[in-house]
C-alpha cells in the first residue's frame, strides 16, 4: 500500500509540490508569529521584575528602563558612585547595585556593575569576578567569539564595535555564564571599577594624544558626559532592592523630589512597553492573518483542484472492485505524508526565520531561542495540517456508499 | 450463471430502460450488439455491480446480487469480474505494470503479470506510462488487467473499438481462450466478430428505453 501511494504521490508531484509549498508558508508564518512574540513577552518579562527601583540621570524614564534592564539604548548620562553608598547607608535597601555602560565588546556591551547583578544566574563555567579587569561574560558571547575562562578580551570605546579599542587593558574572562534567553546572554559583566580604570587610562593616553583615540577625541570626549561613560567616582545607574514597601515609598519620595535623579519603578515602564509589544503584536497577528486567509485561499483552491483529479481516479478504482476503505487509506497515506513534510518544512523554516531575526531581536536585548517550541507551535501545525488535508478526506469519505457510475453508459 | 429479473434502471434526467429477462451460462461467451445508446454499457454496468437497478434484479448462482451490500458486491468485483472498460479507465499517470499491481491493494496475484502482457504483445511497454500509449495499446493494458485476476466472468465493452479487424479477432480470440471456463460477455459493434462468440444478443431487441414523461405516465 505504501509503495503504491508513494508512485502514486510521484505522478502528481507538482500539484503535491504546490499544496506543500502554501501549507508550508501559512504554518510557518503561523508558528513564527506565535514563537516571536511569546519569546519577545517572556524576555521582558523575566529580565525585568528583580529591582523595585531604578535611579538614573534626569531623562527618559523607558530608556532608563531599556538601559539597565535590557543593556540596549545609550545610558542617560552619570550619577555619582557615592549615591550606591548613600542608599546602602540607608537602611531602606536590601540591595542598590552599581550600573554603568558604554564600552562594547564585539557590539555586546560591556556593563559594569557588582556581583549581585548576577545573583541567580548560574554560571556554565569558571567563577565570578572578583577583581578590576575580570569578566563574566554571557553565554551567546563567549558561544559566538569561542571564550572560556581565563582568555582575554578586549573592550572598544562606545557600543558599538568600530570604536577605538582600548588594547592596552584586555579583560580576563573568569566565567562564562549558562543560557538564559534573556539579554544577559549578550553582554559582558565586569566590576564598575574595570570601567572607571580603562576610562582613566584611556583619557590619559587621549591626552597624550598617542593612541588611536586621537581622531575621536573631540567627539567622544563629548559622549562621555553625554551618554554616560563613567569616569572615576560616576555609574549610569543604581538598581535598588528596597526592604519592603514602606522603604519603597520613603525612596521614591526622597529621591523623586530630586531634580538631578529619575526615579523609576521598573515594573510600571515594563507594563507601558508590554503595553507596546501587545500592540505590536496585536499588529504582527493582523498580518499574519492576513497572510494565514490569502494562503489558506491558495491552499483549497489547489486542494479543489486535486479534488477533481482525486474524483475521478477513486471513481476509476471503485469501478474495478478497489473498496472504499482501502482508496481512503491510499489518500490518507499520500496526505499524511505531505502533510508531515509540509510540517517538518514549515517547522524548519520558521526555525531558519527566527535565527535569521536573533541579530535584530537582540538590538531589544532580547535573546531569542530558535529552538524553542511552545506547546501551542504543535497545534498551530495540527490544525494547519488538517484544514489541508480535510478536503480530500470529505470528498472520499462522501463517495463511499454511492454507485461507482451514475447514468447511463 | 447470471440471471437479470425485470431490471429497470431510472436515470438522473428521468428517463429509464427497462431490460427483458436475460440468461447467461457459466462458460458461454455472449456478443451484445445494437445501436449506440441502446443501454449495452450500461447492462453491462448492472451486471457487474457497479450500477445499482432501480426495480429489479441481478441473480449470480441463485443469489440475489443486487442485495447486496456495496463492500461485498466490491469484493464479488475484484475476485470475479474481470471489466474491460469502453475508455479503458486507467490511471493514466501511472505506469502499465502500476495499472495492473492496482489490484493488489486488494489483494490480487499479479505474479502472472509479465507472461500476460507478453502474451497480449505489450510486454515491452511494461514501464511505460499510460499516457505515452496508444489506443490499441491502452485496451491492451485495460484487457490485462481485467485478466489477470483468472475471472469467472469477464464483462467486456467495446474491446475491440479502437483494434483494426485482424487485431480485434485476435483480442477476441485471447478473451475467449484467457476465460477459461468463465462467462463472457462482450459489447460489440462489429458484426464481423459476432461468429466468434457461443451466442449473441440484439440489445435493440431487449433495452428498452424510456423518456421522462413516459416514466412518469407509467409512474
Amino acid at each position: 500500500m505504501l509503495r503504491f501511494a508513494l508512485k502514486h504521490m510521484a505522478t502528481r508531484r507538482a500539484k503535491l509540490m504546490m499544496t506543500a509549498l502554501s501549507v508550508v508558508i501559512t504554518a510557518a508564518v503561523a508558528l513564527l508569529a506565535y514563537n516571536i512574540s511569546t519569546q519577545v513577552s517572556e524576555g521582558i518579562v523575566n529580565t525585568a521584575a528583580k529591582f523595585d527601583i531604578i535611579i538614573g540621570p534626569s531623562g527618559s524614564a523607558t530608556q532608563l528602563a531599556m538601559n539597565t534592564m535590557f543593556f540596549t539604548d545609550k545610558p542617560l548620562g552619570t550619577i555619582p558612585y557615592d549615591l550606591v553608598e548613600e542608599l546602602n547607608a540607608s537602611g531602606l535597601v536590601s540591595a542598590a547595585i552599581p550600573f554603568s555602560m558604554g564600552d562594547s565588546y564585539n557590539a555586546a556591551p560591556v556593563v559594569g556593575t557588582d556581583a549581585r547583578l548576577l545573583e541567580g544566574k548560574a554560571l556554565k563555567r569558571g567563577e565570578m569576578f572578583d577583581a578590576p579587569m575580570e569578566a563574566v561574560v554571557g553565554w551567546a558571547v563567549a558561544s559566538q567569539y569561542g571564550l572560556q575562562p581565563g582568555d582575554s578580551l578586549v573592550t572598544t570605546h562606545g557600543l558599538s564595535s568600530d570604536g577605538a579599542a582600548h588594547a592596552e587593558s584586555p579583560l580576563t574572562v573568569t566565567g562564562v555564564l549558562a543560557r538564559t534567553d534573556t539579554a544577559y546572554d549578550n553582554a559582558v559583566f565586569t566590576p564598575v571599577s574595570t570601567i572607571w580604570a580603562l576610562h582613566e587610562h584611556g583619557h590619559e593616553h587621549g591626552e597624550d594624544g598617542h593612541d588611536e583615540h586621537d581622531d575621536h577625541d573631540d567627539h567622544e570626549a563629548d559622549e562621555h558626559d553625554e551618554h554616560g561613560h563613567a569616569g572615576e567616582g560616576s555609574i549610569c545607574a543604581v538598581l535598588v532592592r528596597s526592604t519592603g514597601f514602606d522603604a519603597y515609598s520613603k525612596l521614591m519620595s526622597a529621591y523623586g523630589s530630586r531634580s538631578e535623579y529619575l526615579i523609576i519603578n521598573p515594573n510600571t515602564v515594563l507594563r507601558e512597553v508590554m503595553d507596546n509589544v501587545d500592540l505590536s503584536r496585536r499588529i504582527v497577528y493582523l498580518l499574519c492573518g492576513v497572510i494565514l486567509v490569502m494562503n489558506l485561499f491558495v491552499v483549497s483552491v489547489i486542494a479543489l483542484l486535486s479534488l477533481y483529479d482525486a474524483r475521478r481516479e477513486i471513481a476509476l478504482m471503485r469501478l474495478i472492485g478497489i473498496s472504499m476503505g482501502r482508496i481512503n487509506r491510499l489518500y490518507l497515506i499520500q496526505n499524511a505524508l505531505t502533510g508531515a513534510i509540509a510540517m517538518a518544512l514549515a517547522l524548519g523554516l520558521s526555525r531558519l526565520c527566527l535565527l535569521a531575526m536573533r541579530g535584530f531581536v537582540a538590538g531589544m536585548g532580547i535573546v531569542l531561542n530558535a529552538w524553542r517550541v511552545y506547546p501551542k507551535e504543535w497545534l498551530i501545525l495540527l490544525a494547519v495540517f488538517l484544514l489541508s488535508v480535510a478536503p480530500t478526506l470529505i470528498a472520499t469519505a462522501r463517495m463511499a456508499g454511492r454507485d461507482s457510475v451514475d447514468g447511463r453508459s | 450463471m447470471i440471471q437479470t429479473k425485470d431490471l429497470y434502471v431510472r436515470f438522473s434526467d428521468g428517463s429509464g430502460i427497462r431490460y427483458d429477462d436475460l440468461c447467461f451460462e457459466n462458460g458461454q461467451s455472449c456478443a451484445m450488439i445494437g445501436a449506440s445508446g441502446c443501454g449495452k454499457s450500461t447492462f453491462l454496468n448492472l451486471l457487474a455491480g457497479v450500477l445499482s437497478p432501480t426495480e429489479g434484479c441481478v441473480e449470480i448462482d441463485g443469489e440475489n446480487a443486487s442485495a447486496w451490500s456495496q463492500r461485498r458486491r466490491d469484493a464479488y468485483r475484484i475476485r470475479h469480474i474481470g471489466f474491460i472498460f469502453q475508455d479503458f479507465k486507467l490511471l493514466e499517470a501511472m505506469t502499465v505494470a502500476d495499472n495492473i499491481n492496482l489490484l493488489r491493494l486488494e489483494g490480487v496475484d499479479t505474479s502472472g503479470m509479465d507472461d500476460l502482457l507478453d502474451r497480449l504483445g505489450i510486454l515491452r511497454l511494461k514501464k511505460r506510462r499510460v499516457q505515452r500509449l496508444s489506443g490499441g495499446e491502452k485496451q491492451r493494458v485495460a484487457i490485462a488487467r481485467a485478466l489477470i485476476k483468472r475471472p469467472s466472468v469477464i464483462l467486456a465493452d467495446e474491446p475491440t473499438g479502437n483494434l483494426n479487424f485482424e487485431t480485434g479477432e485476435a483480442v477476441v480470440r485471447q478473451l475467449i481462450e484467457n476465460a477459461g471456463g468463465g462467462t463472457l460477455i462482450a459489447v460489440t459493434h462489429d458484426d464481423r466478430l459476432v461468429p466468434r462468440f457461443d451466442r449473441a444478443i440484439d440489445m435493440n431487441a431487449v433495452a428498452h428505453f424510456c423518456e421522462a414523461e413516459e416514466v412518469k405516465r407509467h409512474a
